[in-house]
C-alpha cells in the first residue's frame, strides 16, 4: 500500500476524549469531511484512561424538579446512551447535583460505535501529530502513525487535545494557565472488583472511619484521607477516586516524569488503602483486585485565550450571551489542594451561558478549541472542565468548524 | 479533654482546620451536611476529634444522625464519655 503524502479534510480534531468525540462527531453530523486523531488507542480520554466513571454538568442546575438535560444533541444523546446500556433510570442526586454515572470500557466502546456509525468521519487512533501551521488557506500539520508519516490539511481545525497543545505549537500569545500552586490537583481512579455489594450511606461512614483508624495506626499515610467511593453502575465493583497533593507548588501535569511520579504515588497508596479496607471490612473481604488507571485524572493544565475570556463571576452571575454556543450549569468545583473539593453554586438555579467567542481567537480563523482547553479563567474552569459540559463545547466547536469549512465564517 | 464538649469546640475545629466551606457562620443547629461534610471532611473532623479533644471514635459508632450538626455530635460524645465513666 502506497501512503498518501497528503490528505486533505474540511474538519481535523485533536484529541478523542469528551470534547473530541462530540466536536467529530457534530462535524461530520453537519456534513463536513472530518478526521479524528487521538494519540491513544482508544477514546474517552479521562473518561476512560483516568476511569473518571462520572459525567457532570449534564443537567439543569435547578434540581428540585427532577433532571432535565441541559443541552441537547450529543450531551444527552449521550447521556441517555450511557443510561440505557447501564441499565440505570437516571442520574443520581449528589448533594445539589445531579451525576451520571457510567462504567469507562463501555463509554469507550459507545465512543467507537458513534464514530463508526458517521460516513463522513475517518478515525485515526494511535496518531501522533506535529506543529499545526498555516498554508495558503488551509491548516496544516505532519501526522506519524506506526511506520507511516504524511500530513493532514484542513479548512478547520479543532484542538481538544485537553492541554491547548495547537495553541502551544503556535507561540505563547494563545495560551494561559495557572501558577503550579494553584492548578486543580489530579485524581487517582481505581476500580475495585469483587465487592460483595453496592456500598449504602453506613458503609461509607463505617468507611471514613476504618480509614481515620488506620491512620492513627500507621498502617496508612495521611493522603489515604483524600479517598472518596462511589459504586460501578454495573454492580460488584467500587470506583475509588484519591485526590493527590502532587507536590503542591512542584506539581507540572505537562512534566512526564513528574506526572508518573505523581501516578507511582498513587498506585502506592491505593494498594495499602486496598490491603487495610479488605482486611477490616466484610464487604470488602472478597475483592479480586485494583484496577489501576492508565493515566492520572487531570483537572487543569494549559488552555487557550481566546476573543473572550469566561470568568467565574460570569458563571455565578447566571450571565448570558447574544452568542452562547451551550450551557454551564455544574458548580465551580475547586480543588487546589487534596482536601476535597471547594464548591462555589452559581447564584440562582439557573445555567450560564458559553460564548462561541471562547471557542475560537479571530487571529486564528479556522481553528475552534474546546473541552478543559476552551477560555476561561481558572476558576471558571473548575465548573466548566466536566465531562458533560466538554460534550457541549465539543459538539458547538464541531458545530462552528463545519460552518467556517464549508462558508468560511 | 474531660466531657462536658461543647458544640462550641466542633464548631472551632471545622473553622479552624478549613474543614467545610463557611464554618464561620454555623451554628449548633446548622446542618454539616448541607455544610459540606462529605467523607473526606468528615475523616478530617474525626482526625480532629481525636488529636484536639483526644476521643477516638470507632468506626462501628459513626452515623448519618450522630454527625449531623455540631449540636448532636457534642451530645453523642458526652453520653459517650458517661457511658465510660
Amino acid at each position: 500500500m502506497t501512503l498518501p503524502s497528503s490528505e486533505t479534510y474540511d474538519v481535523a480534531v485533536l484529541g478523542g476524549g469528551s470534547a473530541g468525540l462530540a466536536a467529530a462527531v457534530s462535524a461530520a453530523r453537519e456534513g463536513a469531511r472530518t478526521v479524528l486523531l487521538e494519540r491513544r488507542g482508544r477514546l474517552g480520554g479521562m473518561g476512560v484512561d483516568a476511569q473518571v466513571h462520572t459525567f457532570c454538568g449534564l443537567f439543569h442546575p435547578d434540581v428540585g424538579r427532577g433532571p432535565k438535560w441541559l443541552n441537547e444533541g450529543l450531551p444527552r444523546e449521550i447521556g441517555e446512551m450511557l443510561l440505557e446500556r447501564s441499565g440505570q433510570s437516571g442520574p443520581d442526586m449528589e448533594g445539589r447535583v445531579f451525576v451520571l454515572r457510567h462504567q469507562p470500557t463501555a463509554f469507550a466502546r459507545l465512543a467507537m460505535e458513534l464514530c463508526e456509525r458517521e460516513p463522513q468521519l475517518d478515525l485515526r487512533l494511535e496518531s501522533k501529530t506535529g506543529a499545526v501551521r498555516r498554508e495558503g488557506e488551509l491548516w496544516t500539520f505532519d501526522l506519524g502513525r506506526g511506520d507511516g508519516r504524511w500530513s493532514v490539511k484542513c479548512r478547520a481545525l479543532i484542538d481538544t487535545t485537553g492541554d491547548a497543545e495547537v495553541a502551544q505549537s503556535l507561540g505563547g500569545a494563545f495560551v494561559q494557565t495557572a501558577p503550579q500552586g494553584r492548578l486543580y490537583r489530579p485524581g487517582f481512579i481505581a476500580k475495585w472488583t469483587g465487592v460483595a455489594s453496592g456500598l449504602t450511606d453506613r458503609d461509607r461512614l463505617t468507611i471514613s472511619g476504618e480509614i481515620v483508624r488506620g491512620v492513627r495506626e500507621g498502617a496508612l499515610p495521611a493522603a489515604a484521607m483524600g479517598a472518596t467511593f462511589r459504586n460501578s453502575p454495573e454492580g460488584g465493583a467500587v470506583f475509588v477516586s484519591l485526590d493527590l497533593e502532587a507536590g503542591a507548588g512542584d506539581w507540572n501535569p505537562l512534566d512526564a516524569d513528574c506526572v508518573e511520579a505523581v501516578k507511582d504515588e498513587g498506585r502506592a497508596i491505593m494498594t495499602v488503602l486496598y490491603q487495610w479496607l479488605r482486611e477490616s471490612m466484610t464487604i470488602f473481604a472478597q475483592m479480586t483486585g485494583p484496577e489501576f488507571p492508565e493515566r492520572l485524572g487531570i483537572r487543569e493544565s494549559i488552555r487557550w485565550r481566546g476573543d473572550h475570556v469566561l470568568t467565574a463571576a460570569e458563571l455565578t452571575a447566571c450571565a448570558r450571551f447574544e452568542d452562547e454556543v451551550a450551557l454551564a450549569g455544574w458548580p465551580l468545583e475547586k480543588r487546589e489542594t487534596a482536601r476535597g473539593p471547594r464548591s462555589e453554586y452559581f447564584s440562582r438555579s439557573e445555567p450560564a451561558g458559553i460564548p462561541a467567542r471562547c471557542l475560537k481567537n479571530s487571529e486564528l480563523p479556522g481553528i475552534f478549541f474546546a473541552g478543559r482547553c476552551l477560555s476561561c479563567d481558572h476558576e471558571a474552569l473548575a465548573s466548566l472542565r466536566v465531562m458533560g459540559t466538554c460534550l457541549a463545547t465539543g459538539q458547538a466547536a464541531g458545530r462552528m468548524a463545519a460552518a467556517y469549512a464549508e462558508h468560511g465564517d | 479533654m474531660p466531657a462536658p464538649f461543647t458544640s462550641d469546640q466542633i464548631l472551632e475545629l471545622l473553622r479552624d482546620n478549613d474543614i467545610v466551606e463557611g464554618a464561620s457562620a454555623l451554628t449548633a443547629d446548622s446542618d454539616l451536611y448541607l455544610a459540606g461534610l462529605d467523607s473526606m471532611a468528615l475523616m478530617q473532623l474525626l482526625l480532629q476529634i481525636e488529636l484536639v479533644l483526644g476521643v477516638q471514635i470507632e468506626p462501628g459508632e459513626i452515623t448519618r444522625e450522630r454527625f449531623s450538626s455540631a449540636g448532636c455530635l457534642a451530645g453523642f460524645l458526652n453520653e459517650r464519655s458517661k457511658r465510660a465513666a
